[in-house]
């Protein structure tokens, strides 16, 4: 699903933040993306939403090469992944309902269809008497379930998620860590970054262990 | 239509959110159509005028008082087989004086002393629309036939107020366009203080794939309403200021001709409307001309 090979990403002239990595992720598979800060968690995952292309290297994505696809295209391919953030990314001028529902919105997907969906994903995460708020009304554990929703709405084949515990307290990490569990288990291929090993411990998947510009080793 | 209705309904929640700067660029658009559209009304009337005094210049062929009636048919051959006249019309020695004593009586005593009629025998050659272009040429040659004293050819003046017409309404639409320039930067300033506004959240759509049209869309529609209230509001002032000039100004359009004001015709009023939107929208897009849908989130 997720293959890189020799991905190299320079910044300026010197700054080498990912040096000749490679790994592939199959599909269905859970995997924890780990390292210490500074390792290219960031970076990866800003390649992997095609925020920017390698220096060296081909990363491809379901078969698409990234560093190839027009803006249309890069669009549509980020339509297809789920992506949840540290900070939740939610939009704070719109309903919990209108976030969530906003991909299939731009989809053309009908209005009936939109609002079945949406109250599905967020019963899903157990926010369904929510959807009428907006986010800076919810706590950070609620922000971030609202955040994988948006996530899930479209049935992507891919959810990546940056840190997604980090602003929350241990008991709501493994609550959110057990959601991507379900998702996973869904059939959903899921890649994590967290520097959580205790997270880690609890779900038990494979981990790609990130070190300073070195690539990446598979730990499990 | 998705990305259109989707533009149109985050516009005008954006618009509501920003009254004060909405009502700004309001401003600014309608000073500068309503200059515009000012000018359009005076550009029309003037030419309409000017027109009409165009059409009534005529060729005066004043004759000697020792002109003999062979040379007086010499004359009026020369016109008639030019081509240029709509009509002729001989005036005599004593209607001219007649015609004087109608329009300056209070002169009558003047004439009276005179021991002779001074005003010449003459033919007034109105022009047609086709024989304005070789009224000059026909002028000359009527000039030097024998039995001609003068010929006046008001064109000459004419020629002259056209040309600082002309001169006039080059540097009145060039006005009009800095105008409007100056307009569509107020609404480009209004649109980007918009979009930086929600910068983060048009970071945050384009990570989640919204397609380029409906985050740059509702920029483009934002200025698109703008820019045709702005010439609506335009057309309303423009409506107002008409009625108090028709008004103050009524004896001068009476002496004009009572169809002289060239009010604004239903196809410069959309016009307005139209190029209000347009200019609008052309800024919208202009304000979010550099974002770039691929770049690192709120940058």
């Amino acid at each position: 699903m997720i293959e890189l090979h020799n991905v190299t990403k320079v910044y300026g002239t010197d700054v080498t933040a990912l040096d000749r990595l490679s790994f592939a992720v199959e599909k269905g598979e859970f995997v924890f993306l780990t390292g210490p800060s500074g390792a290219g968690k960031s970076t990866l995952l800003r390649l992997l939403l095609r925020q920017e292309v390698p220096t060296e290297g081909t990363l491809t994505v379901g078969g698409r090469e990234l560093a190839t696809l027009s803006t249309r295209e890069v669009q549509a391919y980020r339509r297809s992944l789920g992506v949840v953030f540290q900070d939740f990314k939610l939009i704070p001028t719109k309903t919990v309902f209108d976030n969530v529902a906003f991909v299939m919105r731009v989809l053309g997907v009908p209005v009936e269809q939109q609002r079945r969906r949406t109250y599905q994903v967020l019963k899903g995460v157990g926010l369904q008497h929510r959807a009428l708020a907006y986010p800076p009304e919810l706590s950070g554990g609620e922000q971030q379930r609202i955040a994988i929703a948006r996530a899930l709405v479209n049935e992507p084949q891919v959810v990546l998620a940056d840190e997604p515990t980090g602003n929350l307290d241990p008991d709501l990490s493994l609550e959110i860590m057990d959601v991507f569990r379900d998702i996973n288990a869904a059939g959903t291929t899921v890649l994590v970054a967290t520097h959580d090993r205790a997270l880690i411990a609890h779900v038990g998947r494979r981990v790609l262990h990130l070190e300073s510009t070195r690539g990446a080793r598979a730990d499990a | 239509m998705r990305a259109l209705a989707y533009a149109w309904q985050e516009a005008v929640a954006s618009l509501a959110r920003a009254r004060w700067t909405l009502l700004l660029s309001i401003a600014t658009i309608a000073v500068a159509f309503a200059m515009l559209g000012a000018f359009r009304v005076v550009s029309g009337t003037v030419e309409r005028v000017a027109g009409g005094w165009s059409e009534a210049a005529e060729v005066s062929v004043y004759l000697d008082d020792v002109v003999t009636e062979a040379e007086q048919a010499a004359i009026r051959q020369v016109i008639d087989r030019s081509g240029l006249a709509a009509g002729v019309t001989p005036v005599s020695k004593e209607q001219a004086l007649a015609r004087f004593g109608a329009e300056f009586p209070e002169l009558g005593d003047v004439t009276a002393s005179l021991d002779a009629n001074p005003f010449p025998a003459s033919f007034e050659v109105r022009l047609s629309e086709a024989g304005m272009a070789g009224a000059d040429a026909l002028a000359a040659s009527l000039a030097a036939m024998p039995g001609v004293a003068d010929v006046r050819f008001d064109r000459q003046w004419l020629s002259r107020l056209i040309a600082v017409i002309t001169a006039l309404r080059t540097a009145g639409w060039l006005a009009a366009l800095a105008l409007v320039l100056g307009a569509a930067t107020t609404v480009v300033a209004v649109v980007r203080l918009s979009f930086e506004a929600r910068r983060d959240e048009i970071g945050i759509m384009a990570l989640v794939g919204a397609p380029v049209a409906f985050i740059r869309g509702p920029f483009v529609v934002e200025g698109a309403i703008q820019g045709a209230l702005g010439a609506l509001a335009a057309l309303g002032g423009l409506a107002l200021l008409g009625r108090a000039l028709s008004r103050a100004l009524g004896p001068l359009a009476a002496a004009l001709g009572s169809d002289a004001i060239r009010p604004l015709l239903w196809t410069d009023i959309a016009g307005l409307l139209a190029g209000g939107a347009l200019v609008g929208a052309a800024a919208g897009l202009l304000a979010t001309w550099k974002w770039d849908p691929q770049g690192p989130l709120a940058r």
